[in-house]
């Protein structure tokens, strides 16, 4: 037997692999049930409007609708992801807030009669001036979107750790630079949907949800039913990103039509509803100060930000606290202040979008970075590396940092990269740049307030041993954590994965756990469903034990083999004790639970950015810039991640590869764009430019050795984390390549063009 | 978002489709691929009583080369079918490039030569080939055909010189004194982006002295533009490299281009001098391409 692991560490196929690619895998948009409706909500043509009046009758008349429904039809509570801030309805009562804002919703025989029911919907409104200027919001005299926040303030944050202003007066050099990020939207290629289904009081939905869990809690309060009478479940999900971690809307509509129907009703948005709904990343304005000493260590960093959270509060209190909060992850200072202001516009809102929070704001200090470099006529990679985080420190705001091997993936990025020789001789019109990254592994808290675990797993080993099922609420949303986790159960228990079956994300047939989102389910899951393997494996070398004549301690398991440890020869298969201990002792089940350890200090706002466990991410890129066009061609790039230990490269890779993908977008052209009422005039994948295959440069994706003392085997994260060092990276090497610096995202050819000819012109 | 109601037809032959056409007048549309038609009807731009499909109409399919007379593309000629084509590889190789390099693969899989020019958008792709190329189209209808340049036949944004009951039922391509002709069009990604801005062009070179040219703009006007100041600043000079950043000059001077969500008409304007400048250069120095 050898000592290294049997399971774990290897790229093995992914369990949904073949259902996927042979069309077989039902999406919650596939799936049909007897009697099934379809239903569809009415949405506000208006940004700000009063809603004077809302007839339906006429909807209610058309041959085939089987329900219309306004607020009148149901609760009037106020819900959100964000306790601290429930501001939507599940309908509008008195007012709509952005172009997309819930009126109504039908429900009807087929699609083409709801479409048709929705245009009979007589809704008179008040038109109100809108706010659509995130900078205007909080003017005194611009109309208030809530009466209940004053001057549209949704989240006001003020930190201040160490002494910033004295940092700067002992400054050798201090800089101040101002970036703007842009609205954009994940574009996860599954649309949202969701079918609800009512059994007396029992409500069943299916729904292509990030989190059973958080669906769950909030349609159970939404009704006033107890939890267990609510069962929120998936089948496969296309993609989440974020978009898809709170309810939509979707449920709520759904649920009360299907209860006042008695049959199951199919609600789904479409590309543009999509957009609508939003919930994608923020616009942020952000102002970096950044005071230095001669050799480039930074004294003191002041982050003063303001983003545009749309029309409610979505994820955004956290996105708002998460943007300064992880900027203290990578470079190492002691001096930090960080103000910020989230204010509501007639928008659409925004909420967590891979990263959360964090990419813009690592856009920007990235940038701000390089230019401090270029002031101090030093290596970009050279600075980075006076200021990268070392292993076993505390950031100013709290965070501890265990295991961190950035300085290593830096190195390593600028060798695989050939960054010395490229940085000094690319012709003209090429250029190199570096950006650092980093995350974390899970949040140390859930988003509403619980002692809830995060993660729990059951495992049941078949009666004969010849398969095992995991039961997890974690949520594979594609990115593979059915994979990942059946592969962590199968190393715990001494079995192979071939053997294993998982039933997640089912809020009735597994056990609880928060869901896909803060880049948490590989840690957090994975240290519940370590736990249950364990377990089982336990039991079953306890009953072995006697039957091999040896002592507990002495017996492992591993492949399928129970062995005696001093003499491997001395062995029973796995199958053969299962088998036995369910005829002597019933069901063979394993149980595991996890909660993180107490983390974070004691400040407002403390617990964001809190985690057992940080990855790190340096990244280069290669650009092409067209002197005259401003054309990018993004050429080549590196990835260096330090995430732990990995337990299937292949996924991981991928990861690395599909955020720099998605970041790649971010940085030159993904951008919403509204006309001067608040409508979106890109919502569709032509003119809302995600990259595509062909934009995709030749990409490595490469490891530092590193290992988690806080997690199962060591384990980090990669699914967000990965996207936080691309936009900086990107932008750096636009820089080098043409020579301006454009400080706001998306870097457009035209932006650059323009820049470019302004510098010529100067 | 769902198509409305309209009554469907799929005439088995031409004749069947002008009967049609001519009955329906505009209360119908023509369907070839597709598109943009469902796309617009699914928008609630476009509902039309009546939708006309050609797909069964196989005379309308094809690429063919008529000795002295021309390259004959059928109206329901895939985009696709242009880029593959091996005859106008060997013939007019910027075709295929132009065809190539539009829209992505699922639509050029369907879309058609036909469509992209009665669609007659200002950033549409193969008009502007075909006109440098001194194109005709053939235009059908129950009582008999005309055949007319392409450069006459836009008229404005989706309006051109076709009448209701008119069915496109070919290009041609005649035979050319031309030496080189390409285009190229500036897009904001590398698949799936609408032109920016695009020039295409066509030129007879002798030696080093260019005869004569044909310059065509897209995205640059409502209709796809032919850049006359541009083509006389070149007709019969010696060429070179500072003549043709004057033609680019002169194109960007007489373009009208506007603001839109791609682009402002001030960023249009640049692209199209140094698109023209560029795609100038390499017709003259690299033939059809
Ligand atoms: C995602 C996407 C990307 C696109 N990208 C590009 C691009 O990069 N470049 C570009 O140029 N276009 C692009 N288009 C636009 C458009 O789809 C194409 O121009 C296409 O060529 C239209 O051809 P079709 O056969 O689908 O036309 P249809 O949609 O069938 O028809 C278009 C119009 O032409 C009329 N028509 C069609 N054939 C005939 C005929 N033989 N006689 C008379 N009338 C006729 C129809 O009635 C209709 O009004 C894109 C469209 C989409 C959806």
């Amino acid at each position: 037997m050898n000592d290294g692991y049997n399971v774990i560490g290897k790229s093995v196929g992914r369990i949904d692999g073949k259902v996927k690619v042979t069309g077989q895998a039902k999406y919650t948009g596939d799936l049909r049930f007897p009697g099934m409706l379809v239903g569809k909500i009415l949405t506000s043509p208006y940004a700000h409007a009063r809603i004077l009046s809302i007839d339906t009758s006429e909807a209610e008349k058309l041959p085939g609708v089987k329900a219309v429904i306004t607020h009148k039809d149901v609760p009037s509570l106020k819900y959100g992801i964000s306790p601290a801030r429930w501001d939507e309805n599940i309908f509008c009562i008195e007012k709509v807030l952005f172009v997309g804002d819930k009126i109504a919703a039908v429900a009807a025989v087929d699609e083409e009669t709801v479409y048709k029911a929705l245009k009979l919907i007589k809704v008179e409104y008040e038109v109100l001036p809108a706010v659509l200027d995130p900078l205007k919001a909080m003017d005194e005299d611009t109309p208030w979107l809530h009466a209940e926040y004053p001057h549209n303030i949704n989240t006001e944050i003020h930190q201040d750790f160490g002494n910033v202003e004295k940092a700067f007066a002992e400054s050798f050099h201090v800089r101040t630079d101002r970036f703007v990020g842009q609205r954009a939207y994940q574009s996860p290629i599954e649309p949202h949907s969701a079918i609800s289904m009512w059994d007396g009081d029992k409500l069943t939905v299916y729904s292509s949800t990030q989190s059973p869990h958080y669906f769950q809690y909030y349609i159970a309060r939404q009704f006033g039913l107890p939890m267990g009478n609510v069962r929120v479940l998936k089948t496969y999900i296309g993609g989440g990103f974020g978009g898809k971690l709170e309810p939509t809307g979707l449920e709520f509509a759904g649920a009360a039509l299907a209860k006042i129907t008695g049959r199951p009703v199919r609600m789904f948005y479409d590309r543009h509803e999509m957009f609508a709904h939003n919930r994608g990343r923020h616009r942020q304005y952000m102002e970096l100060k950044t005071g230095v000493d001669k050799d480039g260590k930074i004294l003191g960093v002041y982050a003063n930000f303001l983003m545009d959270g749309g029309a409610y509060t979505s994820l955004g209190v956290a996105s708002a606290y998460y943007a300064g909060a992880l900027l203290t992850i990578p470079y190492d200072f002691a001096n930090y202040r960080f103000d910020m202001y989230r204010v509501y516009t007639n928008l659409p809102a925004c909420g967590a979008q891979r990263g959360h929070g964090h990419p813009q704001p690592r856009f920007a200090f990235e940038s701000h970075m390089d230019n401090i470099a270029h002031d101090l006529r030093l290596d970009p990679i050279e600075l980075r590396l006076r200021n990268a985080r070392k292993p076993g420190t505390i950031t100013p705001n709290e965070f501890k940092v265990n295991s961190c091997a950035l300085e290593a993936a830096v190195e390593k990025a600028r060798a695989i990269s050939n960054w010395d020789e490229k940085r000094n001789n690319l012709p003209k019109g090429r250029g190199i740049g570096i950006g650092l990254g980093a995350f974390v592994s899970g949040a140390g808290y859930p988003i509403y307030r619980t002692n809830l675990p995060h993660a729990a797993a059951i495992i049941k080993v078949n009666e004969d041993g010849s398969s095992a099922t995991l039961y997890t609420g974690a949520v594979d949303i594609g990115q593979g954590s059915d994979t990942v986790l059946c592969q962590m159960a199968a190393e715990a228990m001494g079995y192979t994965f071939e053997k294993m079956t998982i039933v997640s994300a089912d809020t009735e047939a597994a056990p609880h756990d928060f869901g896909a989102y803060a880049s948490r389910q590989t840690l957090m899951s994975g240290a519940a469903v370590k736990q249950a393997g364990e377990d089982v494996k336990k039991q079953l070398l306890e009953l072995a034990a006697p039957s091999l004549g040896i002592n507990v301690a002495e017996l492992d398991c591993r492949d399928e083999v129970i062995y005696v440890k001093k003499s491997p020869e001395q062995q029973r298969t796995f199958a053969e004790v299962a088998r036995e201990f369910f005829v002597k002792k019933g069901p063979l089940v394993g149980k595991g639970s996890y909660t993180p350890p107490k983390l974070g200090g004691k400040f407002k706002g403390a617990a964001v950015g809190t985690s057992p466990a940080y990855s790190f991410a340096a990244q280069v890129t290669e650009v092409a810039v067209d002197p005259e066009t401003g054309e990018v061609n993004v050429l080549e790039a590196w990835d260096v991640h330090d995430c732990g230990k990995v337990i299937n490269p292949a996924l991981l890779h991928a990861q690395v590869h599909g955020a720099f993908f998605m970041g790649m977008g971010e940085s030159v052209w993904e951008e919403v764009l509204f006309d001067e009422n608040g409508k979106i005039l890109n919502a569709n994948l032509s003119d809302y430019r995600v990259p595509t295959a062909l934009d995709m440069p030749q990409f490595h994706s490469e490891l530092v050795d590193s290992y988690e003392p806080n997690a199962p085997w060591g384990v980090k994260e990669v699914g967000e984390g990965a996207t936080t060092p691309t936009m900086g990276s990107i932008a750096n090497a636009i820089y080098h390549a043409s020579g301006v610096r454009i400080k706001s995202l998306p870097i457009s050819p035209e932006k650059i063009w323009r820049a470019l000819k302004e510098q010529r012109e100067e | 978002m769902y198509l409305p109601d309209f009554d469907y037809y799929a005439p088995p032959d031409l004749v069947e489709a002008c009967q049609l056409v001519r009955e329906f007048g505009n209360s119908a549309k023509i369907l070839a691929g597709g598109t943009d038609l469902l796309h617009k009807m699914k928008h609630t731009e476009l509902a039309p009583e009546a939708v006309i499909s050609l797909k069964k109409l196989s005379e309308l399919k094809g690429i063919r080369y008529l000795p002295g007379q021309g390259v004959i593309i059928g109206a329901l000629t895939t985009q696709n079918e242009l880029a593959d084509s091996p005859l106008l590889h060997r013939k007019y190789r910027s075709v295929c490039e132009a065809a190539h390099n539009m829209a992505n693969n699922q639509i050029r899989h369907i879309g058609t030569v036909g469509g992209n020019i009665v669609n007659a958008v200002p950033s549409a792709d193969l008009p502007p080939i075909l006109m440098v190329l001194g194109a005709k189209v053939k235009l059908v209808n129950i009582d008999g055909e005309r055949t007319v340049p392409l450069d006459e036949f836009f008229l404005g944004v989706h309006q051109t010189i076709r009448r209701d009951d008119e069915i496109l039922t070919e290009i041609e391509i005649p035979d050319q004194k031309t030496t080189g002709s390409t285009s190229i069009r500036f897009g904001l990604r590398k698949s799936g982006a609408l032109a920016v801005a695009g020039a295409a062009v066509a030129v007879e070179m002798d030696g080093e002295t260019c005869r004569s040219a044909r310059i065509v703009l897209a995205a640059a006007a409502p209709v796809p533009m032919r850049a006359r100041a541009a083509e006389r600043l070149i007709t019969g000079q010696q060429i070179t490299p500072d003549l043709l950043e004057q033609a680019g000059a002169a194109a960007a001077r007489e373009s009208n281009p506007r603001d839109s969500i791609r682009g402002s008409a001030e960023y249009r304007r640049d692209l199209i001098r140094i698109l023209t400048r560029r795609a100038l250069h390499k017709a003259i120095t690299e033939g059809h391409v």
